[in-house]
């Protein structure tokens, strides 16, 4: 490939402006929308992991059930201590690591009731769960009080309580007792997404006396490592180390221990304590479909699209090899190779490829700048599936450079049938053609 | 002082000196509580037509239709709701400790815990099982008193150590007259007042594989003190403790009737 193969291929390419532009602009615009769905999905995940591996989840979770019998089943990691010595020996990328009570309880205020997933926090030991919350009113430092809880505006509002006001939790102990307790609102935060729908905070004190257990039980340990990426990794290594080290483990299974624990473990046949080590995206899986949903809608839609940019190629070179025939005749039949005018057309649809991907790159990284500078508020309705309360869109260069190589390669591979037919074609009968 | 106010005063006298003498000792109150869950006790076989009407804040009230089926030897029990058409075919049934729910849509059994609320209601398999008070709970007398125009026994009682239940102390007002229980308060752990339940009807019937007469709550109505505004009534009609099928209280038998 010479300077001067690419100098014909371009000249061929402004010789029909409008054609090509109309062309180029439809490959611009498969690139654009590639690089905003991939800005969308890839922030929604950013927030996801920020807001949930807070509030929800660790990077990695060693947490588990505890039966009483068969059909009497509490999330919780009996002698935890134990546990933290082992997984610890076992995971030295660990960052730190924080110390959770699960259990979820019916909470019913004054006017209505409504089923809430509970966490019991240590607030002074966790300064990041602080700073994943904004305050709507009251202070989260209230949450170190006894007796405390904290709900979402959502929560807040279906319970018609504020800041100040009383609701009774009730939930039975991991023996099955019914069991309540009292709770003051401290806190009210803005919602965040879908897991502030059903979950709520309060001291793990509180919680621990609600399901009466004992100082060496608890509901999970949260690892969160240095490198967030190993977690699967992470997990799989647990698993096999603490099943070595005389515990219980339950094969992996990607859902979140709520999940397991109202349509799976109730079923098995056994009693006692097994672990549950999970990865904050088995945690997330009931998010996860929601960022499935975007990547299968985005990519229907680039495939409709480069279906038809594709036909638009055929198309425009089947009409340039008609309109150029002879001129190939020509070509050919003073010496150039059929392998140099295979090449042509390719670096015809390259080069028309390129422009285009690479203008549509620029706008989708000049559009994704303006939206995430205009910090646009995302409606409520949506806000649940976006895991956003301003629209954030995150377009890492190495991935737009990927879409933008991808686009390209497509309709470049798309040019191989016509520039191959032209490059069949016979000096002597492209020479008589007609066109 | 009057002639009238000194007749006044002895009389309050002996009214409360006559107080402890109306209370139960312990080992009364023992036998009432194991009196109140013998009457119950057919120790045959139980069927029983059921209706449940559940009341729940911002939901519409529901009525369903199930029949219960008790074998009080073998501590079997199983529920199959009739009505309405879309809980049909579900059922509860005991085997050994598990509690088993089967639901026809999904043709699969989960298991429940023996303190699932029934239906989603606030009926609890207690209530529609065989009484346990005495071998579950120790009863203390706590007072006599008036519920309404009857004399009753109020006897607390807590749970004994080591017996999962549903709520670990529940108060009783028992009919000093009849011996059947009247009224019943339970509580949560804390020490919260979670449901009580009124009796007003009671019934007998002969049961010839107890050679007596079997009693049992023809209403029963519960009210969630927790959850204000939700309440249950529950119907029994048509109590037969005629033998069952053997083979009843089976998976295969629910099943079978859930086609």
């Amino acid at each position: 490939m010479t300077v001067i193969d690419l100098q014909i291929a371009a000249r061929n390419l402004t010789k029909h402006t409008k054609r090509n532009l109309f062309l180029g602009g439809a490959i611009a615009a498969v690139t654009l929308l590639l690089v905003l769905m991939g800005g969308l999905t890839q922030g929604m995940r950013t927030a996801m992991l920020e807001s949930a591996t807070t509030l929800m989840t660790g990077h990695v979770n060693v947490g588990g059930f505890y039966k009483v019998t068969s059909g009497t089943s509490a999330p919780l990691v009996t002698e935890w201590q134990k546990a933290l010595e082992d997984t610890r020996r076992l995971v030295p990328e660990i960052d730190y690591v924080t110390i959770r009570v699960r259990g979820w309880a019916k909470g019913v205020s004054e006017r209505a009731s409504m089923d809430l997933v509970l966490g019991g926090v240590d607030i002074e030991r966790e300064p990041r769960f602080r700073a994943a919350l904004q305050v709507v009113e009251g202070s989260i430092a209230e949450l170190g009080k006894p007796d405390t809880v904290l709900l979402f505006e959502d929560q807040a509002r279906r319970l018609e309580v504020k800041v100040g006001d009383a609701i009774t939790l009730s939930a039975p102990t991991s023996r099955g007792v019914n069991n309540t307790a009292d709770l003051r609102v401290a806190v009210i935060a803005r919602n965040i997404g879908i897991l502030s729908s059903f979950s709520a905070f309060m001291p793990a004190e509180t919680l621990r006396r609600l399901y009466r257990l004992n100082d060496r039980t608890t509901g999970v340990l949260h690892l969160y490592l240095k490198d967030p990426a190993r977690s699967a990794q992470v997990a799989a290594r647990l698993r096999s180390g603490l099943a070595q080290a005389g515990w219980r483990v339950m094969d992996p299974d990607p859902r979140p221990y709520w999940e397991k624990l109202f349509a799976k473990v109730n079923a098995e046949d056994w009693v006692g304590q097994k672990l549950d080590v999970t990865t904050w995206e088995d945690e997330l899986t009931f998010l996860s479909w929601i960022l499935s949903a975007v990547l299968g809608i985005t990519g229907i839609l680039i495939f409709i699209l480069l279906v038809i940019v594709v036909i638009g190629i055929l198309n425009t070179l089947a009409i340039a090899i008609r309109e150029r025939t002879r001129e190939i005749g020509t070509l050919r039949a003073i010496g150039m190779q059929r392998r140099k005018v295979l090449l042509l057309f390719l670096l015809e649809a390259g080069l028309l490829g390129l422009a285009g991907t690479v203008t549509g790159a620029l706008l989708g990284l000049a559009v994704a700048g303006g939206l995430n500078a205009a910090q646009l508020p995302v409606p409520e309705s949506i806000q649940m599936f976006l895991m956003q309360q301003h629209l954030t869109l995150a377009v890492p260069l190495r991935s737009v450079v990927a879409d933008a190589l991808f686009v390209s390669a497509v309709t470049t591979a798309a040019a191989i049938v016509p520039a191959f037919h032209a490059a069949r074609l016979r000096p002597v009968t492209a020479m008589h053609h007609i066109g | 002082m009057t002639r009238t106010s000194l007749r006044a005063a002895a009389a309050l006298l002996a009214a409360a000196l006559a107080q402890p003498a109306l209370a139960l000792d312990q080992a009364e109150t023992d036998a009432l509580v194991k009196t109140v869950d013998q009457r119950q006790r057919s120790s045959g076989d139980y069927k029983a037509l059921c209706y449940m009407e559940a009341k729940e804040r911002d939901k519409t009230d529901v009525v369903y239709e199930l029949v219960v089926y008790r074998r009080e030897a073998e501590e079997k029990l199983m529920l199959l709701f009739t009505r309405p058409k879309s809980e049909a075919g579900k059922g509860y049934l005991r085997l050994d400790k598990n509690l088993w729910l089967y639901d026809p849509s999904t043709g699969r059994w989960e298991r429940r815990t023996e303190r699932e609320r029934i239906g989603g209601t606030d009926t609890r398999r207690g209530d529609l099982d065989e009484s346990r008070l005495a071998e579950e709970y120790t009863a203390r007398w706590e007072a006599d008193e008036k519920l309404g125009a009857y004399s009753t026994h109020r006897l607390l009682l807590d749970v004994r150590p080591g017996v999962d239940v549903a709520f670990p102390r529940i108060r009783l007002w028992i009919d000093a007259a009849s011996g059947n229980v009247l009224k019943r308060q339970e509580l949560a752990l804390s020490g919260r007042l979670m449901r009580t339940s009124y009796y007003p009807k009671w019934k007998k019937i002969f049961s010839e594989s107890k050679a007596a007469d079997v009693w049992f709550p023809e209403e029963m109505r519960f009210y969630d003190e927790v959850e204000k505004a939700n309440s249950t009534l529950i119907l029994i009609r048509q109590v037969d403790l005629r033998s069952l099928s053997a083979n009843m209280f089976t998976k295969a038998w629910l099943e079978s009737k859930s086609r």
